[in-house]
């Protein structure tokens, strides 16, 4: 039922559009379907019971991480050496670890479990608040991880816990030092996880994107355009450079891809949402594989096109096309912090690597992008830069190059519609010469008519003589042989 | 350190694919990958992003071979493309003289930008259409000998010469890691190696060891 409505996109009945909880108010999908007051009251549980967990789940950690504190002392000999970086710090947290644990898990690491309950009282449902939960929801799972390496699962823990404590006092840092360190931890983690925590190969890649998943989640709006350097200034200049540019069409850049075969319009769509979706993601890699699902999507629509794979001369472009039409937003952001945070093992030789430079590439054109460039000449380049002239107008398509599909398809419609009043006049016009024709035609026959009619007036002779008998003048009667008589013959 | 990429490690190699459009980049690495020329029936999607596994005498090497834009106007976007590569293949056309031109001001750059770390291969494509040549053999050969590559004879059509170049290719990038291994291992700092450059992964399958770990938790 719900997946049939759900297809025909219209339909919704009367019931689905009140709230959920049955008070007879309207319900809203930004409040999941309650009221407004329904919705504040369920959200304050909410957050109330996820409190509760949060402080369950901490007290839990210490108790486990206290266990194997314990249980470590045995074999410290060769863990001193390993650990020692964090050795020192460790003892001197050794007081306040409760309260250690309990920042990573509350919603910001500044503040303590009693601005979390305020928060709760003001009760403003926000991205705050989604934030927090993704951050929870991401902690637990990377707890439900580590618990299958057992012990090393528990080291894997402690270190990436006391990284997050030591970015947590860099945070004053420049991001280029904060980037360093997060690059020193990847290869650390990577050395000890191979050499003392004797995790095996196949398995190296999931544990170092968990932890990746783990510690970026966390340091996310701290790393992600800072306000030290100068990002949030580039992606404003890439967004309107890239607005400049609306006029540039497909046939510029040489893009292999046509957009008339639905499927491939299809594909260019799906494109851009991957490409736009890139930053609502917050772990690099989560981000890297928008690129690559967009990549791909990308690939589809030349092999549609040519039925041929597709070569770097064909990805580029298109590429291109793509991020002039989607304007993705902060861009340049998204790439510096892939940079900056992602796993290098990841970013040079991946497939992901491959695209994600690709994408580097495509920036790079745009901000670079000249008349040469486009093989336009110098003027009619400036001309479509400050909009006197758009290169449309010249073309049989009077839309813009990024209109979404309705826009499209009614200009289409607008289109067919003139040719079709055209031909309506022609056929009008045609109409009445035919009708004038006619007449003149009749009007023609009548005025022949009439000269035949006065050529030759009619003129009735009476008859020289009265007609007799029918068979008067028929002389030839006479020698007709007489009737048959009827005859009797006896017999 | 040293040079102990000998047991259960492999070594990861990037390699650029450089050349203007028309020189059968795309038909040389789809020969290599897939065996295949203009085959109607070729599965991949793309050609931009391939990758190969070998063993060669007992190293085992994943190649990751990435194409380039050869068009002339994404020629400022080179250095982006083969930043932290270990190996570039530059493809020419024997018919086509602008595509050796092509290829020497590609050489330049890479020299400029990477230095003696990466292993060039000059590649004239295309020898199943001898009579038409307009590259003098002698000359390209000359020329890459001057600039401290190596040329190759391939056709993508007739599958020649195509299978020696990448072999000889990873021998070489071979041969260039261990000196570099052998450098950072006498020298402390090791950190910075595994960040650029070659990167050595430890990935071969040890049973007994990850059992030993799942065990003794």
């Amino acid at each position: 039922m719900s997946l049939k409505s759900e297809r025909r996109g219209i339909h919704v009945d009367q019931s689905e559009l009140l709230c959920k909880k049955g008070c007879g108010y309207y319900g809203n999908s930004a409040w999941q379907g309650f009221c407004s007051k329904c919705w504040r009251e369920e959200y304050q549980k909410a957050r109330q019971r996820q409190i509760q967990e949060d402080w369950e789940l901490a007290e839990r950690l210490q108790r486990e991480e206290e266990e194997a504190f314990a249980s470590s002392q045995s074999s410290q000999g060769a863990q001193a050496l390993t650990f020692s970086k964090f050795e020192g710090k460790k003892t001197n947290e050794k007081s306040r670890k409760v309260t250690t644990v309990k920042k990573f898990f509350s919603t910001s690491s500044r503040g303590g479990p009693k601005k979390e309950i305020q928060e709760a009282k003001a009760a403003s449902p926000s991205i705050n608040r989604q934030a927090s939960l993704e951050t929870d929801r991401v902690s637990k799972e990377f707890i439900e991880f580590l618990k299958t390496f057992h012990k090393t699962g528990q080291e894997i823990y402690k270190q990436t816990k006391s990284f997050l404590e030591v970015m947590y006092h860099k945070r004053e840092l420049s991001i280029e030092e904060q980037s360093e360190c997060m690059q020193d931890f990847y290869q650390n983690v990577a050395e000890r996880l191979q050499t003392r925590g004797k995790v095996p190969p196949e398995k190296m890649e999931k544990v170092m994107d968990q932890i990746e998943k783990y510690v970026m989640t966390r340091l996310y709006k701290y790393v992600f355009c800072p306000e030290t350097t100068d990002d949030e200034k580039k992606d404003l200049a890439v967004q309107k450079r890239i607005r400049a540019l609306h006029w540039v069409t497909p046939q510029m850049l040489c893009v292999p891809v046509n957009e008339e075969i639905p499927e491939v319009s299809d594909m260019v769509v799906k494109a851009i949402t991957d490409i736009i979706e890139m930053d609502s993601k917050r772990v690099p890699r989560d981000k890297l594989a928008c690129i690559t699902k967009c990549s791909k999507h990308i690939f589809n629509a030349i092999k549609i096109t040519k039925n041929e794979p597709a070569s770097a001369d064909d990805f580029l472009p298109t590429l291109i096309y793509i991020v002039l039409k989607g304007n993705p937003p902060r861009l340049q952001s998204n790439i510096q912090y892939i940079t900056r945070f992602c796993n290098p093992s990841r970013l040079m030789t991946g497939e992901d690597g491959y695209y994600f430079t690709n994408l580097c590439c495509a920036v790079a054109f745009i901000e670079k992008l000249d008349a040469q460039s486009l093989n336009l000449s110098q003027e009619d380049f400036d001309r479509y830069m400050s909009g006197q002239t758009s290169p449309k107008k010249q073309e049989s398509e009077p839309w813009a190059p990024d209109a979404c599909l309705g826009v499209r398809q009614m200009y289409k419609n607008l289109d067919l519609l003139s040719q079709l009043n055209e031909r309506q006049e022609r056929l009008m016009s045609q109409a009445k010469k035919l009708e004038k024709d006619l007449i003149d035609w009749t009007d023609g026959i009548a005025k022949e008519v009439q000269d035949i009619v006065e050529k030759y007036p009619l003129d009735l002779k009476p008859p020289s003589q009265p007609l007799a008998a029918i068979d008067s003048e028929n002389v030839e009667n006479d020698k007709l042989p007489p009737p048959l008589q009827p005859q009797v013959y006896a017999g | 350190g040293g040079a102990g990429a000998s047991g259960g490690r492999a070594y990861s190699f990037k390699v650029v694919l450089l050349g203007e459009g028309c020189v059968g980049k795309t038909s040389l690495v789809l020969r290599y990958c897939e065996n295949k020329f203009n085959d109607k029936h070729i599965t991949t999607l793309q050609a931009s992003f391939l990758t190969k596994k070998l063993n060669i005498g007992g190293k085992r090497v994943n190649l990751a071979i990435w194409d380039t834009a050869g068009q002339e106007r994404f020629h400022a976007l080179g250095p982006i493309y083969y930043r932290d590569s270990n190996g570039a293949i530059l493809v020419y056309d024997i018919t086509d003289e602008d595509s050796f031109q092509k290829v020497k001001n590609w050489v330049k750059e890479l020299r400029k930008m990477l230095g003696n770390e990466i292993c060039l291969c000059i590649v004239g494509n295309k020898i199943d259409l001898e009579k038409e040549r307009h590259v003098s053999v002698q000359e390209a050969e000359t020329y890459a000998e001057s600039v401290g590559a190596k040329h190759y004879h391939t056709s993508a059509k007739q599958n020649k010469g195509i299978e020696e170049l990448f072999l000889d290719l990873c021998k070489r990038m071979i041969e260039t890691a261990q000196v570099d291994e052998r450098a950072k291992g006498n020298g402390s700092s090791q950190q910075g190696a595994a960040r650029r450059g070659v990167q050595i992964i430890d990935d071969e399958p040890q049973g007994q060891s990850s059992g030993g770990c799942c065990s003794s938790g």
